[in-house]
């Protein structure tokens, strides 16, 4: 594989060339303009992202099931150990490039407010947004790992710094928790490129894929084990924690309510998926047998993460860590669908990352347009009085956006969350009935926390300190509004995300099909 | 000319594209959006009519039917393939359910206009009426379970919408909440029964589960649940009529009904009485071939829809809230529809469920017209109490009479629909008795019933227009009833379809010919019950318009095609038929007379039962502690707790102690390394485990020096050590 093609190098590359900008650019403006001029600057740059992202969109041929040959780059980067700079695009990463280009640019319009060291803040953004492309493009092993771990950078300094009173903890946390899985990652990958002759292809991830190291073992704390099983294991923790799969869990709450809007967007809409991003593309199609055989496990820790974490989001009674857990349950849900390993389940699961993904998204900007309003995101405050009432009355635009946001979330059936929903449900029912049973309880406490959430927040009478609050400006609503779109449209009429990806996953399918 | 899914669409379409209009104009032009609306369904009304008058008035057989699919969308791989198509379905019961919802809608639309004016969300609540009015059409033409739970969902949505339209109030907040979850208890088993069903008959519709029936595919199926294997049959039915017992609000899940009340009464009469309750029985009834393969199954039906309508009769016994007489009576008419799906009364169950549409709208309808008129001048509240009310006959005659008639309809006063529909139903009951003793439990149940029903309706109109106005200074503030169209119209039209002569008679000539029998009625020709063996040799890929006239034959009686009944024996049935029809005559009559001597002639005190009966009395007022036990009992002493608890494991034992408490055993594993650092380091392997276990300790050492500059070195470093140890 030979690429010529610049595009996936244009699209990887724009962010870093927008942080070299917001770094440079503002000397030459006088000092009162440079904020906005880095404003400005990160906005056009996401611009010419998500352009760029619908131009790859357009030239997409979805018919083809594996890697796009057209986009294709390939270029020795160290020799010496054949790692390669190498990236693709196939149906199942262009619904999360889409994604992240959107969401990306939404966030820029959000954090439009953000006044604490402004250039560092759209620096370190920008530079996230060139990580989590990375990680979704790159071919080569040693590349992936390279943007998954710079990606803990820009995270750990804008939750550290721009977050909350608890920030530092949080970055920490987040930091050590991801970090411990990423070496476990990285323990695979070395024993994956001795395991596979240290040849041309040895960080090669497409060259890797299709099961071929089934006979393999290893020898570790003096017994014999099977290779893929173990390193499946490895491969398992490392994306478990950033899906967060229970339990594996507790960072998510603390990084969620530390971090600024913004950064919870990206977190929970585009950083969770690059977890689940890494079972489709790195543990299933490397381990297949070992998948297979673990199927069980991941479909019981879906089942758990999608129970566990909707009656944890029951409990909460800040906002946005109940936003957080939803997460959590929500997350479960497309693990079930990759335990099914069926064409509903696969796609279901793909759909859902890309459909949690808005509304998700949708969740945490507005309660970022609240904070900005209340700073308090209680809804009920410790000492036991409410910490919102009324805002139906006060706010109404904020309400309806807030209803589609959160019925989205929920999967009511006309928006997008259902149809990921109901396939992940037909993916799993045939192998796993009991779970599916139990699974189908945590829509409904889905249903229930989200809802009691907003009765106490938006019925009754006005208080007395919502009195101040205004609607949603009209920034807000430009940014609020693609997304509004994007669930009711894809709710309806989901053909256009399920044809990118349905031949790339259908072929995931097959090749786990052989193992079953 | 043919029916295309483009002709049919527009039905449901017509309301959609008005709620999408709306939404965006209803700000600045309110009467316009109202307008919109309006037109909107009264467009989807004569399009409906046109089928309506195709498939009743002979211009296709009786079992005619029209099914046309598109690909929604489709999945392949792994040798597996998945096509998601929806489409349309229209059948006898299609044609009738589209004419009565939408002439249901657009008459109770009409109505909004006068009761509505004054609200200062006039245009918004029209937007919801057009969603659920397109949601409910939509559901009514869907020929998969899957289409038919997404619109089913969506009327959850709008009914949600709708209980909580008033939403300054705290109550409508709690009210739409129970509404909505109570209702999602039965659609999370609803959607567990179409998960069961398509994997055994790999389709969703419903011509193809009909062909799987007949073909016994379901008869020895088994499901494996919590290592139990369950008759898939059984499971799947269940599960599927729990779907009804939450959206028909039958007897567990019946609390959400009432508090429904809390929103706008023109949606309580769409919503909550006419339509959106009576999809449940429409869902029992297109799924009825599946119910009857478990011998479980039909009693069990009947048993709910007997508790559920003797049960809450009893409740609307003692309430004094205008609206909430009208809930019960809803929740227990539900209960008798229930109840005829239980005795394989097929078309008894339909007919009760399109009389009760029209009915119950009218009664709804009425009451928000007593209600509008009743503003009480110090607190600005509109009045429902009947306390208060009382000879309100004087002020408005044409409430009153239409008013009237329902009551009659639904006590089952005869020559009106209401008899002609539940007595049926309470005749197949005893007919299922003779047969299988066990139903003289459900068919008690559904006579007292009936009893009460006509007790408690009465007492409510004896109480709100005879007899002296209570509350003089609100009765003289009441303005005189005038006729207005869009007041009184939608009244006396539905009033004029509850005779009975509608239903009952032989209005349709030309089907009456084809029948070429005199003892057939025209819904029994029309509503038959699906016979599966039709769809036996229905070819899945030939889809389309199929006209299977050869099949046709037509009931000799209306029981035979449920019980399968010889002529002796159905003669025999007539005759119980016959007690059953004078039983609840006298029946209604004594309902009557009761509230008779007790509200008008005032022989008989009410306060009498009270005082005796005081435990059952509280009961009642209490609706037999069913919303304590739900709210207090499990939802407060257990779901709760159980919430507050985990939440606190999560976060202040799990976290705290088995995730932070590693930076304790890491301090001191650290400490120990160090010491041991020179001698080990030669002996680990320099291979990635080692390596990375040492990492681990470099990285949870910069932990406690806390100093964000160490965890970018240190990851370069780690990476640059890989790098190197590799070479």
């Amino acid at each position: 594989m030979h690429g010529t093609s610049t595009l996936l190098n244009w699209i990887l590359w724009t962010p870093f060339i927008g942080v070299v900008g917001v770094i440079l650019l503002p000397y030459l403006f006088s000092k009162d303009k440079q904020d906005n001029v880095v404003r400005w600057w990160s906005l056009l740059n996401t611009i010419g992202s998500m352009i760029l992202a619908v131009v790859l969109y357009m030239k997409f041929d979805t018919s083809v099931p594996g890697m796009q040959e057209q986009f294709a780059v390939n270029i020795a980067w160290i020799k010496q150990f054949n790692i390669f700079y190498s990236l693709g695009v196939d149906g199942i990463s262009l619904p999360m490039i889409m994604l992240a280009a959107l969401l990306f640019f939404l966030c820029i319009l959000s954090s439009w407010t953000i006044t604490k060291s402004v250039k560092g803040y759209f620096a370190l953004f920008l530079m996230l947004q060139g990580t989590v492309y990375g990680v979704f493009l790159a071919l080569d092993f040693f590349l992936f790992y390279v943007y998954w771990e710079v990606m803990l950078l820009p995270m750990f300094f804008l939750i550290g710094i721009w977050g909350g009173e608890n920030r530092e903890y949080a970055a920490v946390k987040f930091f050590l928790y991801t970090f411990f899985g990423s070496i476990l990652m990285l323990v695979g990958i070395i024993a994956l490129y001795y395991a596979s002759g240290k040849g041309v292809d040895s960080f090669n991830i497409l060259a890797l894929s299709g099961g071929k190291f089934i006979d393999n073992q290893v020898h570790m704390f003096g017994t014999v084990w099977s290779f893929s099983k173990v390193f499946f294991w490895a491969m398992f923790i490392g994306f478990a924690i950033k899906v967060p799969v229970f339990p594996f869990h507790t960072w998510l709450p603390h990084a969620h309510v530390q971090a600024p809007t913004a950064v919870s967007v990206i977190l929970a809409g585009v950083l969770l998926k690059m977890g689940t991003y890494g079972f489709l593309r790195i543990a299933y199609p490397i381990f297949p047998q070992a998948s297979v055989q673990f199927a069980d496990w991941i479909a019981v820790l879906g089942l758990i993460n999608v129970i566990y974490g909707a009656l944890c989001a029951m409990a909460q009674t800040d906002v946005k860590k109940l936003v957080a857990y939803s997460s959590v349950s929500h997350m479960g849900f497309v693990m079930l669908g990759l335990a099914a390993m069926t064409v509903h389940g696969m796609n279901g699961a793909v759909l859902q990352m890309f459909n949690h993904g808005t509304s998700t998204a949708m969740m945490f900007l507005l309660i970022g347009i609240l904070y900005e309003r209340s700073h308090h995101r209680w809804i009920v405050r410790p000492d036991g009085t409410k910490g919102f009432g009324g805002l139906y009355t006060q706010l109404p635009k904020y309400s309806i956006v807030f209803i589609i946001a959160m019925f989205a979330s929920m999967g009511l059936p006309g928006l997008s969350g259902f149809i990921s929903e109901a396939l992940i449900f037909l993916g799993i029912y045939q192998k796993y009935t009991t779970i599916t049973v139990l699974a189908l309880f945590g829509l409904l406490i889905g249903a229930a926390y989200l809802l009691w959430m907003f009765k106490r927040m938006f019925f009754g009478e006005v208080i007395e300190e919502c009195k101040s609050y205004t609607d949603m400006n009209a920034r807000e609503i430009f940014y609020m509004a693609p997304l509004c779109v994007a669930v009711i449209v894809f709710g309806i009429y989901p053909t256009p995300v399920l044809d990118i990806m349905k031949s790339s996953v259908g072929q995931l399918v097959s090749l786990l099909a052989q193992f079953q | 000319m043919d029916y295309t899914i483009t002709t049919v669409a527009w039905i449901v379409l017509l309301p959609f594209f008005a709620f999408v209009i709306n939404a965006f104009i209803v700000k600045k032009v309110p009467n316009v959006a109202v307008g919109i609306s309006c037109a909107a369904i009264f467009g989807s009304f004569l399009l409906s009519g046109r089928i309506f008058f195709d498939f009743v008035f002979g211009k296709y057989s009786a079992d005619y039917h029209v099914h046309k699919v598109f690909n929604w969308f489709d999945l392949n791989g792994g040798g597996q393939e998945f096509v998601m198509k929806m489409g349309i379905y229209i059948d006898n019961m299609t044609a009738m359910m589209l004419f009565m919802v939408t002439g249901v809608a657009f008459l109770i639309h009409i109505f909004s206009t006068y009761y509505m004016k004054e609200d200062t969300r006039y245009g918004r609540f029209f937007v919801y009426m057009s969603l659920f009015t397109s949601a409910m059409l939509g559901l009514v033409l869907s020929d998969n379970l899957i289409s038919f739970f997404i619109f089913w969902e969506l009327m959850g949505f709008c009914s949600y919408s709708l209980i909580g339209f008033y939403y300054e109030k705290e109550d409508a907040g709690n009210a739409n909440i129970k509404a909505f979850m109570t209702t999602r208890i039965g659609d999370v088993f609803f959607l567990l029964g179409i998960l069961a069903i398509y994997f055994q008959v790999g389709s969703f519709t419903f011509v193809d589960i009909y062909a799987a029936i007949s073909s016994g595919m379901f008869t020895d199926a088994t499901v494996t649940i919590f290592g139990f294997g369950l008759p898939l049959a059984l499971i799947a039915s269940l599960a599927i009529f729990m779907g009804t017992i939450g959206k028909s609000a039958q007897f567990p899940l019946q609390v959400w009904l009432p508090d429904a009340m809390m929103g706008p009464t023109p949606c309580s009469a769409l919503i909550h009485a006419a339509t959106m309750v009576a999809a449940g029985v429409y869902l029992s009834l297109r799924m009825f071939p599946l119910y009857e393969i478990h011998p479980f199954m039909l009693p069990f039906i009947a048993t709910i829809g007997g508790i559920t309508a003797l049960g809450a009769a009893t409740i609307a016994l003692v309430q004094t809230d205008f609206k909430a007489v009208l809930a019960y009576s809803t929740i227990s008419q539900l209960g008798y529809m229930v109840l005829g799906v239980g005795v394989g009364a097929y078309n008894a169950a339909f007919m009760h469920l399109i009389t009760h549409a029209i009915f119950k709208a009218c009664l709804f309808l009425a009451a928000g017209s007593v209600i509008h008129s009743l503003h009480d001048h110090h607190t600005h509240q509109h009045v429902q109490e009947m306390p208060r009310m009382g000879g309100l006959k004087n002020k408005m005659k044409f409430t009153w009479f239409a008013m009237w008639c329902c009551t009659f309809a639904i006590a089952g006063v005869p020559f009106f629909s209401g008899f002609v529909s539940k007595d049926r139903i309470l005749g197949d009951a005893l007919v299922m008795a003779m047969h299988n003793p066990y139903y003289w439990f459900p068919a008690t149940l559904g006579f007292i019933g009936a009893l009460l029903t006509a007790f408690y309706m009465c007492r409510m109109m004896f109480l709100a227009f005879h007899g002296e106005p209570r509350d003089k200074d609100l009765y003289d503030h009441i303005h005189e009833e005038k006729f207005s169209w869009n007041r009184n119209l939608p009244l006396l039209i539905l009033a004029l379809f509850t005779l009975g002569v509608w239903f009952s008679g032989s209005l349709t000539g030309q089907k009456l010919v084809k029948v070429a029998s005199d003892k057939v009625e025209w819904f029994d020709t029309l509503i038959v019950k699906p016979k599966t063996e039709n769809f036996k040799n229905y070819q899945k890929q030939n889809w389309g318009p199929v006209d299977i006239k050869s099949t046709i034959s037509f009931p000799v009686s209306k029981y035979d095609s449920n019980h399968g009944l010889s002529e002796e024996e159905a003669h025999h049935v007539h005759s119980v038929h016959s007690i059953g029809a004078i039983a609840s005559i006298i029946i209604a009559f004594s309902g009557i007379f009761i509230a008779f001597m007790m509200y008008i002639r005032k022989s008989w005190n009410p306060g009498w039962w009270v005082n005796t009966f005081s435990t059952w009395y509280r009961a009642l007022q209490n609706k037999y502690y069913f919303d304590d036990m739900y709210i207090k009992g499990i939802i407060q002493k257990g779901l709760i707790p159980v919430n507050n608890f985990l939440a606190w494991v999560d976060m202040g034992i799990y976290d705290k102690y088995a995730i932070d408490g590693w930076e304790k055993v890491n301090r001191c594993a650290f400490t120990v390394s160090k010491w041991f650092d020179n001698i080990f380091v030669d002996t680990i392997a320099v291979d990635g485990t080692g390596a990375s276990v040492r990492a681990f300790n470099v990285i949870l050492r910069t932990f406690q020096s806390g100093k964000i500059q160490f965890y970018i070195i240190m990851i370069i470093l780690v990476l640059s050590s890989y790098i190197w140890s590799l070479a």
